[in-house]
């Protein structure tokens, strides 16, 4: 425990957010990031996600709270994560890439920290701001955002050692897989779903004519 | 001792099951109504609102007599006008007659089945519309005849308006017309069969003089890629882009024109034209004037509402009839649904077939064409309190509304519109606090945020001092524990030096 989540993990990670090319490279080449930390920093980020949703004040948020389920959310954001992970491995493994799945696991989750930051800011700022402050908000939140997705795009290309070009072209085929994945789930998971109902309703054809 | 616990036990259990189940009939008995009453929230959710109207009766043409004889029953009425003396006018299309009944629908004040046409006598053929004019004038869309006939009270014939001349008119064009209304200056609106350009306008001699209000097709980017994709065979066999029909025109007294269109994506049901012909109506909050906002599904029931016919009542109130589900929806001046009632069936306060909508001294009446009826409905305490609270509200007087919209919360907690009006004049009497919990409940963000914005700035200037002493006590202690902090470590630091030094010597 103390290994994943020690005082230097914690501070090579701020470290990173600061520095991301350089941080980025020593996770990779040095082994200075910790992959149950950037779990937990999604989880963290899951669950800002949905604090936002839920908090930000009247005056920002047109969100209806029947529609939050911060539990679902949270396990969204974890598949998300998830298949993410897996898609670009499974992309860069055969694009010439360095990075490790743990390395894209930590780049993908250190990326979240600004954004959870930021999110979490704002949902507090949104509590004193009226009409017309509503940019503040918004650009506090877009920030984060942005930062998060440069972080995420930096932290790619340095594990694996790609051009900025590349790394783009990969993200891009990554979605695809993604979106293979997802499909491929659902497919399979419809199968099963067939298999299952044969052997139920020869189950039921058995109790009946017995 | 244990035994009698127990009996008791069952007993007062008994007795609690028995007065559940009465009190729980009596909540079933107390909506003893036809249809439903209900409304859109912001988040477009349905919520049931008590019935804003209750019917009061339905009138069929056999309860009349005139001139002795019975009247008998209305084949297929098709429209509906009260005149400025409060004479109802219905034109009664199947027997080809137009029957005039006195304000309170109880006798038959006249018929008119012909009139003097230059010496000849002359008959309706189907007339479809029928509207009266301020100084009295009848006017009958003679719609199998073509033309458009006008009487004085007593069927004299003024004039005759037929065969309308223009350029932008076909030469073989047959003029059917269907609804027909006239302004203060006695110019004729006419909506006609076939005709997708809008409103016909007809001055005040007869001369046909423009289109009005016309509805622009609008063909979304994707029609219009798929359209460059379709070959000519294709395209031709696809359904033309052609503008909807009008279906109902009313007139308010400042001369603005309301119109109903069958509206395809039930996003806009109603135009208010202004005298330029330029629609000028306000959509509200759900940016919608469409009718139901729950319209998805393949049954014969889904779909967007029709509406048929439209009634300017009064302070900007108006109410539109859907013949596709039989409601009436009621809107303010704003565009904010106010309430929808109404249903289709064979109950008392039903229709087969609504067409006709018109406002009889407060009370809501519905012409239905196949039941051969007039169906009346009554306001309740409800919508009483409503429609005073909006008349209010439209003439200016929000602070007075308050206690309207107070007892429409006890009647229906949800109202969006009491909430708002009641956070509304909290907001200009300066009670911060209350105006942004009513207006946060009507889901007023716009002035959620103002009545915010000055809580938030009268707290500020109110503990300035606390906050402004808070502010120097931080920076003094910022800087002692800056100064300490820096001495331990210069302090550590010299420690550390002389150890270091002793252990080299």
């Amino acid at each position: 425990m103390g290994k994943y989540f020690s005082k230097d993990k914690w501070k090579y990670m701020l470290y990173t957010v600061s520095h991301p090319m350089d941080g980025y490279y020593w996770i990779r080449h040095a082994d200075r990031g910790s992959v149950p930390l950037a779990i937990l920093m999604v989880i963290l980020f899951a669950v800002s996600f949905s604090a936002n949703r839920l908090l930000a004040s009247f005056v920002v948020n047109d969100i209806d709270p029947r529609a939050v389920d911060s539990l679902y959310e949270l396990m969204g954001v974890l598949a998300f994560y998830l298949i993410l992970c897996v898609s670009n491995w499974s992309v860069t493994c055969l694009m010439n890439g360095e990075g490790r799945m743990k390395d894209i696991a930590i780049a993908v989750g250190y990326g979240t920290v600004p954004i959870t930051v930021m999110m979490t800011v704002s949902t507090i700022i949104s509590q004193v701001i009226a009409d017309d402050e509503q940019a503040f908000y918004g650009l506090l939140l877009g920030a984060g955002i942005v930062y998060g997705l440069i972080m995420i795009l930096i932290g790619i290309m340095q594990v694996h050692n790609y051009t900025l070009g590349k790394t783009l072209l990969t993200l891009f085929i990554t979605f695809i897989a993604l979106l293979i994945i997802i499909f491929l789930m659902l497919l399979l998971s419809n199968l099963i779903g067939m298999v299952v109902n044969f052997f139920k309703s020869i189950y039921t054809e058995i109790i009946f004519r017995t | 001792m244990k035994k009698m616990t127990k009996l008791k036990k069952m007993l007062s259990l008994c007795l609690t099951a028995v007065v559940l189940a009465f009190t729980a009939s009596d909540v079933a008995s107390a909506s003893t109504l036809p249809y439903d009453s209900y409304n859109y929230d912001y988040r477009e959710y349905i919520h049931f609102t008590p019935a804003p109207y209750v019917p009061s009766g339905s009138i069929t043409g056999s309860s009349f007599t005139y001139n002795g004889e019975p009247l008998g029953n209305f084949v297929n009425p098709q429209d509906m006008c009260q005149a400025d003396d409060g004479n109802i006018y219905i034109a009664d299309t199947g027997n080809n007659r137009i029957v005039v009944l006195d304000k309170k629908m109880k006798n038959v004040v006249n018929v008119i089945t012909a009139f003097d046409n230059n010496g000849t006598e002359d008959t309706f053929n189907m007339p479809y519309g029928v509207a009266v004019s301020e100084n009295g004038q009848v006017y009958v869309a003679d719609s199998q005849n073509h033309r458009v006939v006008v009487l004085e009270k007593d069927a004299t014939l003024v004039k005759i308006v037929e065969n309308p001349k223009s350029e932008s008119l076909d030469d073989n064009y047959v003029f059917t017309p269907l609804k027909v209304t006239v302004d203060y200056a006695d110019r004729i609106y006419v909506i006609a069969q076939n005709m997708f350009e809008g409103i016909m306008v007809f001055e005040s001699n007869g001369n046909f003089s423009s289109f009005f209000g016309t509805i622009k097709v609008e063909i979304t980017l994707w029609e219009k890629f798929w359209k460059r994709l379709a070959t000519k065979e294709e395209r031709s066999k696809q359904q033309l882009y052609i503008p909807t029909e009008f279906t109902g025109i009313d007139i308010d007294p400042s001369g603005f024109v309301y119109a109903t269109n069958i509206d395809s994506t039930g996003v806009q049901g109603v135009r208010r034209l202004n005298p330029r012909g330029e629609d000028v109506i306000k959509k509200g909050q759900n940016k919608n004037v469409g009718g139901d906002l729950w319209i998805s599904g393949t049954s014969d029931y889904a779909g967007p509402s029709q509406f048929t016919d439209i009634v300017y009542r009064e302070n900007g109130i108006y109410s539109c009839l859907d013949r596709k589900r039989g409601r009436i929806f009621t809107y303010d001046h704003e565009g904010n649904l106010l309430y929808i009632f109404g249903g289709l069936g064979t109950q008392e306060g039903t229709f087969f077939m609504p067409v006709a909508i018109e406002d009889i001294g407060g009370s809501l009446v519905v012409l239905d064409a196949t039941g051969a009826s007039i169906v009346c409905f009554e306001e309740t305490e409800y919508g009483r309190l409503i429609n005073e609270a909006v008349a209010l509200r439209y003439d200016g007087d929000e602070t007075q509304a308050v206690d309207l919209w107070q007892r429409v919360l006890e009647l229906d907690e949800n109202n969006e519109l009491a909430n708002t009006g009641i956070g509304k004049a909290y907001l200009t009497a300066g009670d911060y606090v209350n105006a942004m919990k009513y207006l946060k409940l009507g889901m007023s963000r716009e002035y959620y945020s103002i009545a915010y914005r000055r809580y938030r700035n009268s707290k500020l200037t109110q503990n300035a001092n606390y906050i402004l002493t808070g502010v120097v006590i931080l920076i003094v202690v910022y800087q002692i524990v800056k100064r300490v902090v820096k001495k331990k470590k210069e302090q550590a630091a010299r420690e550390r030096v002389q150890k270091g030094g002793s252990q080299n010597g």
